[in-house]
């Protein structure tokens, strides 16, 4: 059974300027495809094409196995419906005139709208948050009402294929959410919604596939966990980007980091856990130094957090115990750190063991917890007794002080600039 | 529920149902104008240099209906209006309201308020047919030869138009003018050089047909454009909701499924040819085409539905009360109509320049 909308090699040239080159996009019934990639990457093009707006110059397009240039013009009407993000109108039309210009490939020549085109039209101007605006003049609406009314007119055309053009362009954080949570909805009722979109975080909480455009080609495509990962997205949009886990919205969370300044030439071990270690690990890296970690847990905040960054640690088993053997594992990078620092973090019978790894190390900073830090707390009375016995050896300093002391000890070579 | 449409509905409460107001408000202006064109049909026949009552014209019109047992009217004012001014006012309404409709094609095909025949060369395109077929002789050798060669004129501006406008989305308000003005001095161009080489009864036949005016206008210029005019506007008129999707954008009609560029084709050559048939019978009348369109779409709203049929109506009732006024302000002198229009849109156009630059841009 193929796809509803399957798209492979398709090729367009603009201007002189290959905007396609052998992209493809497959949408089925249920899935909310995000199409994403820097500007300029073709994703309105790719968008356009498969609506059949433009023709490619090559390429094979289908909708439900029948190739998309058989189709006539309102019968594909009738099956894709396509929202721009052009929303200028030059006439002063109502917006429920606006909606029902959406009933056209569904009316017969002499045929006018019925009253049940009027009810779908305001029942989805009702369902976009804009009831009551049915004979408001669209040219009086704002930037981001526009938006909503065309979302609208894509509803009322009614259409088992939904291609939505950065709808939310011009919308607040509220209404985008609204506007993704219906493209949602609608793949929900076994439509095939192709979305294309900038904003990372919101194509990884609401779509099932992503695919990632760069030039005219697709550089990778999956599910938002495959393809939203540092590996795919740094050589596409050209800067250094940071995947982690959005624990409050849920899906992911993409960053962008400051440039790394030059290497120093010096390593810095982080103890770490509970996600302690999470901003020291981003600034030693921006400052160029050399990071490892460990021992945390895996899929604690600091071990994704380094596995997302490539920053070489060790991690044990989730609630695991560390032992002896993590240990040895662990020590060799703890021994070859020019500094080690011991994050805070709650110590129980867990963890025990990063307090004795912290022990072996040439030089120990303890960050001394700060306000909206992981407290450091102890659940017994061995680990305060081991804390202790570290602390009589070691510089107790709060973060900023933690970041001077690497600064200062690993300049040689680079002269810093203020 | 957010706020803004929580009033808003509040509002929509008092207006009971929300087609109500608009469409009462649409009858209105179409019994106003139905009307209005009655009255300047009646004051076109029976104002001018004879008066005729208004109630031998009744009398006549019921003769010629049927009636039996009406007094017979007079003779010399049977011959008046029979021969001179009833195919002068049919020819005056005939022209407004294909000029009227010619306009508001063309400006929802380019999403543009300010298009018009006489802005995108299409009325230069036909005057050049026109003088084409002056200075060859062909107009004084058939009837025919002028209002064809006027509408191929018109037929070829608006393909010129096609094909720029074609080239990269032309629907930007500067580029059509742009390009209008230049097709438009092409063919003034082109009309002057033919000019220049013809004889001096031919010059004069084209100037007095360029002013612009209804006199001696005679039923054999109605035969000839109205076979023409009315089938055009009617069919002009069936693509009524094809004109509404045009207002989303090219690519939003295409997505709603219209055959873009077939409709595009036959739009602009079904009101090129209206244009030219128009003009080939009055002259080159400038402005109606921008301005009833402009002025009824304040009245009953953007739907070509409505637009259409009620630019035909009011052009016509526009090009009436024009001749109507330039017979009448100066006797025995005859103001020119396309004087009388001009003299009235040029400051209308001004003033949609100012409103559009106000606004930010048309």
């Amino acid at each position: 059974m193929p796809a509803l909308l399957e798209a492979e090699g398709l090729a367009y040239e603009a201007g002189g300027h290959r905007i396609l080159d052998g992209a493809g996009l497959t949408v089925d019934r249920g899935d909310l495809v995000g199409v994403i990639g820097p500007n300029g990457a073709g994703k309105t093009t790719l968008l356009r094409i498969v609506c059949g707006l433009i023709a490619p110059a090559a390429g094979r397009i289908e909708i439900g196995g029948l190739p998309l240039a058989g189709l006539r013009p309102p019968e594909r009407a009738r099956r894709i419906a396509f929202m721009s993000q052009d929303t200028s109108q030059s006439f002063a039309f109502t917006v429920t005139e606006v909606l029902l210009m959406a009933r056209y490939p569904w009316l017969a020549r002499f045929e006018r709208e019925t009253d049940a085109d009027r009810e779908r039209a305001r029942r989805a101007l009702a369902y976009v948050g804009l009831g009551g605006f049915e004979d408001r003049s669209f040219t009086d609406l704002s930037g981001g009402e526009r938006q909503l009314v065309m979302f609208a007119r894509v509803l009322v055309q009614d259409t088992e294929i939904i291609a939505l053009d950065e709808p939310s362009s011009s919308l607040d954080i509220r209404h985008q959410d609204r506007v993704f949570s219906m493209a949602r909805e609608l793949a929900r009722e076994r439509r095939a919604v192709v979305a294309s979109m900038h904003d990372l975080d919101a194509a990884s909480r609401w779509c099932s596939r992503l695919v990632l455009l760069d030039r005219g080609r697709v550089a990778a495509a999956g599910t938002p966990e495959e393809v939203l990962c540092s590996a795919h997205l740094d050589p596409v949009y050209g800067v250094r980007t940071l995947v982690s886990a959005n624990p409050a919205a849920g899906g992911l969370s993409v960053a962008v980091m400051p440039e790394r300044l030059p290497p120093r030439g010096m390593r810095v071990h982080l103890v770490g856990g509970a996600g302690s270690a999470m901003n020291l690990t981003r600034e030693l890296l921006r400052l160029g130094c050399e990071v490892t970690g460990g021992i945390a847990h895996e899929d604690d905040s600091d071990e994704k957090l380094w596995r997302s960054l490539g920053v070489e640690h060790r991690a044990v088993g989730a609630f695991s115990r560390i032992g002896d053997g993590d240990l040895e594992a662990a020590a060799a990078l703890v021994e070859a750190a020019d500094i080690v620092v011991l994050c805070s973090f709650p110590v129980g019978a867990g963890n025990l063991g990063n307090l004795r790894l912290a022990d072996r190390a040439r030089r120990l900073l303890v960050l001394d917890s700060g306000p909206g830090d992981v407290p450091r707390s102890f659940l017994s009375e061995e680990a305060r007794r081991a804390f202790a016995a570290l602390e009589a050896r070691a510089e107790l300093l709060p973060y900023e002080r933690i970041v001077e002391e690497v600064k200062a000890a690993g300049s040689y070579g680079v002269p810093e600039v203020p | 529920m957010n706020r803004a449409s929580a009033r808003a509905r509040e509002l929509g409460r008092g207006h009971g149902r929300p087609e109500g107001r608009a469409g009462a408000r649409r009858s209105a202006v179409f019994v106003a104008l139905g009307v209005g064109l009655a009255a300047a049909l009646v004051a076109g026949v029976t104002v001018g240099a004879v008066r005729v009552p208004v109630a031998e014209v009744l009398r006549m019109a019921a003769r010629a209906l049927g009636f039996r047992g009406i007094a017979q009217p007079d003779a010399t004012h049977l011959t008046i209006i029979a021969a001179l001014r009833l195919p002068r006012v049919l020819a005056a309404a005939l022209v407004g309201g294909s000029l009227a409709v010619a306009g508001v094609v063309m400006q929802g095909l380019f999403r543009n308020p300010m298009a018009s025949p006489e802005i995108l060369g299409i009325s230069a395109g036909g005057s050049l047919g026109a003088v084409a077929a002056i200075t060859t002789g062909l107009a004084s050798a058939s009837a025919l030869a002028l209002p064809a060669a006027t509408a191929a004129g018109a037929l070829l501006a608006a393909a010129l138009i096609y094909g720029i406008a074609g080239i990269r989305g032309g629907t930007s308000l500067l580029f059509i003018v742009i390009a209008g003005m230049a097709i438009s001095s092409l063919f003034n161009g082109l009309v002057s050089g033919m000019l220049l080489f013809s004889k001096q009864y031919e010059v004069n036949a084209y100037l007095f047909w360029t002013m612009g005016d209804f006199e001696g206008r005679t039923w054999q210029h109605l035969a000839l454009a109205a076979p023409v005019l009315l089938p055009g506007v009617a069919a002009l008129a069936l693509f009524s909701r094809e004109l509404n999707l045009f207002t989303l954008g090219e690519e939003g009609a295409r997505s709603l499924g219209m055959n873009v560029e077939a409709v595009k084709r036959v739009l602009l050559a079904l009101s090129a040819l209206v244009t030219g048939a128009a003009i080939s019978v009055s002259g080159p009348v400038g402005f109606v085409g921008l301005l009833v369109p402009h002025l009824l779409r304040l009245l009953v709203g953007p739907d070509h539905r409505a637009l259409v049929p009620a630019s035909a109506l009011g052009g016509a009732l526009f090009l009436l009360c024009c001749d109507l006024v330039g017979r009448t302000v100066a006797p025995p002198m005859q103001i020119r109509v396309g004087i009388i229009t001009a003299v009235v849109g040029s400051p209308y156009l001004l003033w949609l320049v100012v409103r559009s630059q106000r606004r930010g841009g048309a």
